[in-house]
């Protein structure tokens, strides 16, 4: 059920799955380790990126459209989300120069 | 006829309504309206007491029932019968003259304390009322505690004083013993009878096994001997002296330590049948006599010598009671309280113009200065000694004649015995505390060089009741064998009367016992300082038998040793820290739990993906179950 | 071929993936994401998603990564220094994560997977396809979507107008 048959050729649904599992932790990773606000920022595109992925792949294997449109949607929002993280970035950049998340702590408690 | 239930109980709502008032507004309104109104209350109720003496009501009035509950039932009953209404003419009658007197002598207080003081004197005439007039025992232990209570506000009056604060506490404490002993009384009757009325207990009291009977009559007699100041639990009588001398001789002569007679009368039909219990009355008031008249020689100020003296009488009304002549008992009670209320308010008189100087040996010579005053003071001495043609004489004979006269009864004899020196010695401190005071030199350490004679209003009453107390003996002189028996046949209705006569031998002694009572009263003016042959017995009185250091070590030390421990070893660290623990352990979970938040977006998002973790962890779980 | 263009384009994701984690000059890392959303775009067209594939190159590559750019020059190059305050951050991340990644490899490897529901591919991932779905059944998550569209574009704009004292 798991086999998909592109250009020819049967390629297993479960690759491209676990493809997007790769990506998706390693934007988990990037967001977490790295400290510069704009490099998480990118984590997180790569991480809607995997999820898209992973919905694309499942359209494609139930032959059901409504998961790329899901994918679409997935975009749109990430590109919404991008444009208010970066406003909100040059904001905070304007006040401080931050090159470190770990600096923004005051709401600690 | 029909007028007779609302007539008892405005007996109760005059002082009622008189302390209220004073209570809620004296303390506003000019002196005028506590004058009226804290002795006005009291003369009401008084001829309310005489229309129903005069109308010779009867009854066992119910005008509600207060608690039901199951075969528990509690009405609210006024019983009128000769003994309540006898009860309730002394307490009313003598209590009216009293207050009136307190009119004057309680002049120098303020407004405030002023309309106080009389708010609590009507409660307690309220209470000593409720006490004689109730029909059930409920009600008698309301009025009993309630009496106890007026007691410590009335002791404890001027509360700024140390001394009266503690005075007022141990009276409050040994009272309740006897409160207990009440409670507990009634609990074995009601155990037994199922019944709380007077009526209903009385009646069933044939049908009832003796040992109960004996234990709740053992348990009253608790409550008598705790409120009349008798032995064991007297000690708190002399200090409640510190009140004001109107309190001491409305409570502490006349009314509230005669309770505890009143008590055995109005139980008669349980002494009748609990004869161990009986015994006990008269053993225990005969030795109180004794024991207090001794104490009395050695007292130095006034009314600690009145005090001990009251003691005494009180125990011989319960010889009286004790040993069936319970119409002997209360009209002693009634000769005292005209004789003993006379003294108080006559050495009151001499306080007041001493300015509150109390200490005997700083009087002398007032007979020249304050001629009314010792004139009534001397008619009560001698009445207490039991002089003729005085009332004390009749009374006081009354008894020993009884005690000495009562046939089958050798045992008797001894308490006669003793009865009869205590009389003598009566005579003898009676006499040394007249001759101290009134006779003689001005003593030099007298704080007023010319004592002024009391007014009108304090000296009016105490002339009242010189008068009865000189002519009231004569209502009751058939214990000699001839004339009206007035006071006899009036209680004989409702007390066991006395079955046998005073023989002539008994007669002919009380004459004897008079003449050397007053004998020694005179030998009292030489007045030897016996102390000298004698210091240990001279310490062993002035330490009143050592009985206060005795309860002190046996009771006080130990309960406050306890109460300490329970403070600082259970209640404070036990307890409190309980309490104060819960708050602590809640704030340091708190700070715990706070330090979560450490402000850092990366451990959030560390916290995101544990949790998208275990989620999967879940999920594979379900999956693979 | 097709299993060929898969593992290639696949190698190059995670490359590019790695390059956007490690590198230390953030504009080296959206170029790294740019490979890696060119590599998904060939995915998306294997997977026959032939908008999404275009739509992926043109707004999220075109588009948004551009918008990255800008905002990396506006502010400058910042570079990561230090070894950063928090000691266990980068141990327990690493664990956790590649814990979740051996869950979700579990969890791939078991999923049950259904019968595809049509059989045609011709018109699968057709634009039409996606106009016919988009238009119709989801209407309204449609227009749902360009409101908050227009929400974000209005509140960038507030975010970052210039204010004429300290905030």
């Amino acid at each position: 059920m798991s086999t998909l048959s592109i250009g020819g050729q049967q390629l297993d649904a479960s690759w491209f799955l676990l493809l997007s599992a790769i990506l998706f932790v390693l934007g988990a990773v990037g967001v977490l380790v790295r400290r510069n606000p704009l490099v998480i920022l990118i984590s997180i595109e790569l991480m809607l990126n995997a999820a898209n992925l992973a919905l694309v792949t499942f359209s494609r294997q139930l032959q059901n459209i409504e998961g790329q449109l899901f994918a679409l949607m997935s975009m749109t929002v990430a590109a919404a989300e991008a444009v208010v993280g970066l406003a909100i970035l040059v904001d905070i950049f304007r006040a401080r120069d931050v090159e470190d998340v770990d600096d923004l702590s005051e709401l600690r408690g | 006829m029909s007028t007779n239930p609302t007539l008892a109980l405005l007996i109760l709502l005059f002082p009622a309504l008189g302390g209220l008032v004073l209570a809620g507004r004296g303390w506003r309104l000019p002196r005028v309206f506590t004058v009226i109104i804290g002795p006005g209350v009291v003369w009401a109720s008084f001829v309310c007491v005489l229309a129903l003496f005069f109308g010779g009501a009867q009854g066992d009035y119910t005008y509600w029932t207060w608690i039901k509950s199951g075969s528990f039932e509690v009405p609210f009953n006024i019983l009128i019968d000769n003994l309540s209404i006898f009860m309730g003419l002394v307490i009313t009658g003598v209590g009216g003259l009293i207050i009136t007197y307190a009119v004057g002598y309680m002049e120098h207080e303020d407004d405030a304390s002023y309309a106080r003081f009389f708010c609590y004197m009507d409660i307690f005439v309220l209470s000593m009322l409720l006490l004689v007039l109730a029909g059930n025992f409920i009600f008698l232990i309301v009025g009993w505690a309630l009496v106890g209570l007026s007691s410590y506000l009335l002791i404890g009056f001027w509360y700024q004083r140390r001394s009266a604060v503690v005075a007022a506490r141990k009276a409050f404490v040994m009272n309740v013993i006897g409160d207990v002993g009440m409670i507990l009384g009634t609990f074995t009757l009601f155990a037994n009878f199922h019944a709380t009325t007077f009526a209903s207990v009385f009646k069933a009291l044939p049908r009832a096994d003796n040992g109960a009977v004996e234990l709740a009559a053992f348990l009253l007699l608790v409550g008598a001997i705790a409120k009349s100041a008798q032995l064991p639990l007297h000690t708190w009588l002399p200090d409640a002296m510190e009140g004001p001398t109107p309190v001491s001789a409305l409570i502490h002569a006349a009314t509230m330590v005669t309770a505890g007679v009143y008590l055995v009368g109005r139980m008669h039909p349980i002494y009748d049948v609990a004869v161990y219990a009986h015994g006990a009355v008269a053993i225990v008031g005969a030795v109180t006599a004794l024991f207090a008249a001794t104490i009395a020689i050695v007292q130095v100020d006034i009314k600690r010598v009145l005090a001990y003296s009251t003691m005494s009488q009180i125990g011989y009304m319960f010889l009286a009671v004790g040993i069936g002549a319970y119409s002997a008992g209360f009209f002693h009670l009634l000769s005292h309280a005209f004789f003993k209320a006379l003294l108080f308010m006559a050495a009151g008189n001499v306080i007041h113009a001493m300015k509150d100087e109390q200490d005997m040996r700083k009087f002398g010579g007032l007979w020249g200065q304050m001629r009314p005053t010792s004139i009534t003071f001397l008619i009560g001495s001698l009445s207490l000694v039991g002089v003729f043609p005085l009332v004390g004489f009749f009374s006081k004979e009354q008894i020993l004649g009884a005690a000495f006269a009562k046939p089958d009864d050798a045992a008797v004899q001894l308490l006669w015995f003793i009865g009869f020196v205590t009389a003598l010695i009566t005579g003898f401190y009676t006499g040394r505390m007249w001759w101290l005071s009134f006779w003689g030199k001005p003593s030099p350490q007298r704080p007023v060089e010319h004592p002024h004679e009391a007014p009108p209003v304090m000296l009016v009453p105490v002339a009242i009741l010189a008068m009865l107390a000189t002519l009231g003996g004569f209502i009751q002189t058939r214990a000699l064998g001839f004339g009206p028996s007035v006071v006899s046949d009036f209680l004989d209705k409702v007390v066991t009367p006395q079955r046998w006569e005073e023989s002539g031998v008994a007669v002919g002694l009380g004459v004897l016992t008079m003449l050397l009572g007053a004998g020694l009263f005179w030998y009292a003016r030489s007045l030897r300082p016996w102390s000298a042959r004698l210091p240990w017995a001279q310490r062993l009185l002035e330490h009143k038998y050592y009985f206060d250091e005795i309860y002190d070590a046996a009771f006080v030390r130990p309960l406050d040793w306890l109460a300490g421990f329970f403070q600082r070893d259970v209640e404070v660290p036990v307890i409190d820290g309980a309490v104060v623990d819960t708050g602590l352990i809640t704030q340091w979970t708190s700070q715990r739990g706070a330090s979560l938040q450490t402000g850092y977006f990366r451990n959030y998002v560390l916290v995101f993906v544990v949790g998208a973790v275990i989620i999967a962890v879940v999920l594979l779980a379900r999956a693979f179950s | 071929m097709a299993i060929a263009v898969f593992f290639f384009f696949a190698a190059l994701a995670i490359v590019g993936g790695v390059g956007v984690v490690t590198f230390h000059q953030p504009i080296r890392s959206v170029l790294s994401l740019v490979v890696v959303m060119l590599s998904l775009s060939v995915m998306f067209l294997l997977l026959s998603a032939q908008f999404v594939f275009a739509v992926q190159i043109i707004v999220y590559a075109g588009a948004v990564m551009v918008l990255f750019l800008f905002v990396i020059a506006l502010l400058g190059p910042a570079r990561e220094l230090g070894r950063g305050r928090l000691r266990f951050q980068t141990s327990l991340s690493i664990l956790f994560v590649l814990a979740l990644f051996g869950l979700m490899y579990a969890l791939i490897q078991g999923i049950q997977y259904r019968q595809p529901e049509h059989a045609d591919l011709s018109f699968f991932g057709t634009v039409q396809s996606i106009a016919v779905g988009l238009f119709t059944t989801y209407l309204y998550p449609f227009e749902l979507t360009s409101i908050l569209l227009l929400v974000a574009a209005i509140g960038a704009i507030y975010l970052s107008r210039k204010r004429i004292d300290d905030l």
